[in-house]
Order: structure tokens, then sequence, then C-alpha cells
């Protein structure tokens, strides 16, 4: 759905995008995870059709950005970072003017914009002017403009930041729910606990794409993957058991619990579980050690200094 | 180009400037002060014209040269004549003032809010915003301009006793003037927003650097009063080309400066 290739933006002598080359495929959310500054907005807004690639090129929804922007423009959806609302205007009103743009017809326009002040909880609102809305009321006000056409692709900049726990919940649920749907979510954000539950996959990102994976082998391919055994009272025995496998790898002991590196946990894990008993311990626990993708994404980001 | 999306970017717009007291005030403030001075100079001049001596009428002695047809005309008449044409030199500064409002908010104030990245990100082409945008700012200005023209013709038929004075208020660089000068004057004041909105962040100062538009408008008003100038139907249509022209080259390099680009990579 969402293709690049070599995709560059440089601004005079500053170099926001270099090479970016991503396949997002179609009914997929892809996150877009990267520090301040990084060019996440940047490649969103290329993707958008707002600005022009210096060089590289790009497809949305199979169109070519560059050559078809008004078409791709009519098929995407996009929340900016800031609201951008017409504050005077009530929650309608709004809506009214993006479903005309679009070219919708009078009965589609009721429709829609009914359908998602309902799904979006506004519906009571809606002859309010929007000044009077809070953070998360013109977040999902802004939400349901970039819906009301129902494009391909959507497009979302930091749709939590700034949110409550609760206002930010609704829109992460509401985005699983586009994405049941079918339709294709290109997300740029900080919030990496976001990334880890709403994404297929996560491209984190520096000026270049470091890593584009899901993030489960993300953390495979950086940490391994490693189990946790948790035993009472650890005894030598124990540790000279567990010394004795040889696919145990990187042993490490904190207090009562142990965390090993298997390269095949279904296989091994058992394997260890029996070594352990074996050697007289009291095995309390066992569950695969998993590393949260902040960890991950800081490894990775950290190691890449912005140029 | 889609009018659809014009027209859909007008109403957007006039929803907005109904709720705005401040645009309200904007449009119908300089049409209000501009129509009721006219009237009241009318109201003012017709009991002052029989206090005027015939010697007076040697101020004019230009004016005169120029306007022959004026040298059978008593002093007062000729005075009236001249105070009334510098007010109708003032109606040509409404559409350039409240033009210069309306373009100014609409333009800064979607920079403002940050709302003109979404609304880049629609199918919208910037011609349909920039026509959109430019129809807000000048119909409002020259309905206003028209109404208070009319209302100023109609009340000048009550309140000015010589038919002469009268008849030069219906003269036909008055149509020229309202009918193309001041569609041009206000597209001037649009032009010129969108040219400044790429460098200046407030519409104050906008309309502070736009305001000098009005100045060509008084110098003419000026310039005819002291006699060097004659404003007719051939001064007005000279004027109306050169402007039309003028407009054209700010419209142009306006439209260059307002891309897409720049406004969501440079304004801030």
């Amino acid at each position: 759905m969402i293709q690049t290739h070599n995709l560059t933006k440089t601004f005079d002598k500053f170099t926001a995008v270099a090479d970016l080359s991503l396949t997002v495929e179609a009914g997929e959310i892809f996150a877009f995870l990267g520090p301040n500054g990084a060019g996440k907005t940047t490649t969103m807004r290329m993707l958008a059709c707002l600005i022009a690639p210096t060089s590289g090129q790009a497809t949305v929804a199979g169109l070519r950005v560059g050559h078809d922007d008004d078409a791709i423009r009519a098929r995407i959806g996009i929340l900016t970072e800031a609201p951008g609302l017409y504050e005077k205007l009530n929650a309608v009103q709004n809506l009214d003017f993006f479903a005309r743009l679009y070219g919708l017809d009078a009965a589609t326009r009721a429709k829609q914009i009914a359908r998602y002040l309902d799904i979006l909880g506004l519906g009571e609102r809606q002859q309010e002017p929007v000044g009077n809305f809070s953070k998360g009321m013109k977040q999902k006000l802004s939400i349901a403009r970039a819906l009301l056409h129902e494009p391909q692709v959507v497009f979302f900049d930091e749709p939590t930041s700034a949110l409550d726990p609760e206002s930010a919940k609704v829109v992460r649920d509401f985005i699983a729910e586009l994405k049941s749907e079918g339709r294709t979510i290109f997300l740029c954000t900080h919030n990496l606990d976001e990334a880890d539950r709403l994404a297929d996959r996560v491209g984190v990102f520096k000026q270049h794409l470091i890593q584009v994976d899901t993030p489960e082998n993300l953390r495979r391919k950086l940490y391994g993957q490693r189990v946790l055994f948790r035993v009472r009272d650890l005894t030598d025995a124990s540790k000279r058991a567990l010394a004795a496998l040889a696919f145990a790898r990187d042993i490490q002991f904190n207090g009562d619990t142990i965390s090993i590196a298997l390269d095949a946990p279904d296989e091994m894990t058992p394997r260890v579980v029996n070594a352990l008993v074996d050697a007289g311990a009291a095995l309390c626990e066992v569950r695969p050690e998993r590393a949260s993708l902040e960890e991950v994404y800081l490894d990775l980001v950290k190691t890449e200094p912005l140029q | 180009m889609k009018p659809y999306r014009v027209f859909a970017v007008l109403r957007r717009e006039m929803q907005e400037i109904v709720k705005s007291r401040g645009l309200l005030l904007a449009i119908f403030l300089p049409a209000l002060f501009l129509t009721l001075l006219p009237l009241g100079g009318i109201a003012f001049l017709g009991r002052a014209l029989d206090n005027v001596s015939s010697g007076d009428a040697q101020d004019f002695a230009r004016l005169l040269t120029m306007m022959p047809e004026l040298k059978t005309w008593s002093a007062g008449e000729v005075a009236s004549y001249v105070i009334l044409e510098q007010f109708l030199t003032m109606f040509l500064m409404m559409p350039l003032i409240i033009s210069l409002s309306l373009a100014s908010q609409s333009v800064i104030s979607e920079k403002q809010t940050k709302s003109l990245e979404p609304l880049l990100a629609t199918p919208i082409r910037t011609s349909e915003l920039l026509l959109g945008k430019g129809l807000t700012a000048m119909l409002p200005a020259l309905l206003a301009t028209w109404v208070a023209f009319l209302i100023f013709l109609l009340a000048g038929r009550l309140l000015i006793d010589s038919p002469r004075v009268y008849s030069s208020l219906l003269q036909p660089k008055w149509l020229v003037a309202m009918l193309a000068l001041a569609p041009l004057l206000s597209l001037l004041s649009v032009s010129i927003t969108v040219v400044l909105s790429s460098r200046v962040n407030d519409a104050r100062t906008v309309q502070q650097i736009g305001g000098f538009v009005v100045l060509p408008i008084v110098i003419l008003g000026v310039a005819q009063t002291v006699g060097l100038l004659l404003l007719n139907v051939t001064t007005f249509v000279i004027g109306a080309i050169i402007l039309a022209a003028a407009d054209l080259l700010i419209l142009r390099l306006g439209v260059r400066l307002f891309q897409r680009e720049k406004i969501l990579t440079r304004w801030k």
C-alpha cells in the first residue's frame, strides 16, 4: 500500500530523510518510531503529498507521489500533530467543511458526520464551538475529520500525545478498530507502549531507517530469546547443573531468579527445568523474558547520532 | 479547478466571519464611517453654501481651468463639488480597508491555528484555496461599498439642494470607480495580504503594512482638490488598467510565495 525507494528530503544543507526504502502492506499498522527531529513528520508529509521529495520515489495506494498528488490526497486521511480545527465553528461545521472538500454529497456528508461523531463520543456536543472542547475531544474530532471520506490509508502523527490516559485509550482502541476494517495505518509516535500494542511492524528511524520488523522480532534480534526461571533457595548444585548445559548461553543470576538465553526456547526450556529439578531446586516460576520495546528502541537509537 | 471546493472555503470563511465580532466590526465600521461622514458633510454643506462668497471660487482656479464647465457654477456649488469629490474618493478606500482586514485575518489565522496542514492534505488546490479566501475578503467588502454608495446617492438626493451638484454624483466615472476600481482595489488588498503573509505572523502587522495602499487614493483626492489632476472617466479607466496589471503581478508573486511546502516548513 505504501512503498518508498531511496526517498530523500533535504532542506538547504540539512538532510531530514535519507534514502528511505520501505514497504507497508495493505491492512497493516506500521509504527514509525524515532526521536524528535528524526524526520518522521517530514516522511509523513512527503507520503501525504504535502511536501515534495528531493529524490527517490514513493507510491501510496498504487499512485506515484509527485505525479498523482491530488488523487493520493483524495485517498488518504491524515491526523496532523496539531489538531488545526476552526475553533469558532462547531464540530459539525468543521467536519462538513472537510467533507465538502472531499466532494461528498449532502446525504453522505450528513451520514458520515453523524457516524463518526457517534463512534468517537462527540455527538452530544456537536453544536458547541470547538474552542470549548478539551484536548482529547479536539483530537477525536481531528480523527473524525481524517476519516470522513473513508480513506484507504490513514496517517497518524502522534495521535495520543498530550491526551489523558482515558482519551488515549479511546484513540488507541479506535486505531485498532480501523485496522480491523482493513485500512492501512502509518503511525508516527514517540509512545513505544502504543507502538508495541498496536503495530504489526515498527520502523526505527533517525534520518534513515535503522531497523524494521515486528516488535517481537526486534526484541529477538537484539536480545535473543531469554527465559526466566525463579527457584526457591538457589544452590551451588543448581548453578553447576546449569553451567553443564552447553546450549544455555549468557546465564545471569539475580537473587533467586535465573535468566538464560536460549536459541530454541520451546525445545530447551524443558531441559533446563529437568536439570534444575534433578539438582534439587524447587522451581517456582518459568516464563519468557520480554525486553520492552523501549529498551530495544533506545539501544537502536543511541548508536545512531543525528547527522 | 473544482468550484465546489472554492465554495466550501467561501462558506466556511463566512461562517467564521458571522461568529467573529471583530471581523463583523471590520466590515461594518469602515462602511458606517465612510457613509456617515459624507452624509454629514452634505448636510453641513447645504447650510454653508450660502456663506461662500463668489471670490472664494478663485481658490479652485486650477480646477476651473481643467473643468471649464464649472465656471458658470456659484462659488458655493464649486466648493460643494470639490468636497463631494473628496468624499467619493473615500469610498474607494472601503474595499481596500475591509478586504485587507478580512484577508489578513483569514490567511494569518490559518497560520496561527495550524489549520492549514490538514486543509492542504485534502485534494484542494492552492488556486482553489486562494480563490475561496480571496472571494471571502472581496465579496463583503464590495457589497458594503456598493450598499454604502447607494445609500449615499439616495440620501444625497434629499440633502443636496443644487441639482447641478447632485448630478455630479451620477457621472459615469463613479460607475467605473464602483464597478471596476473597487473590485480591483479589493483584489489588491487580497494580493498584498497573500504576499505579506509569507513573511509576517500576525494579522495586525499585515494590516499596518498593507494599510499603506490607501495612500495613493488619498494622494489622488488631494491632487484633484489642488488642481494637479482631474479625476474623470479617462483617468479612472487608465487607473483601472494600471491597477489590473499591478494586481496581476502581485497576485502572481503571492501565489508563487504561497506554496504548500513553504507554508508547512517555513511558516512558524
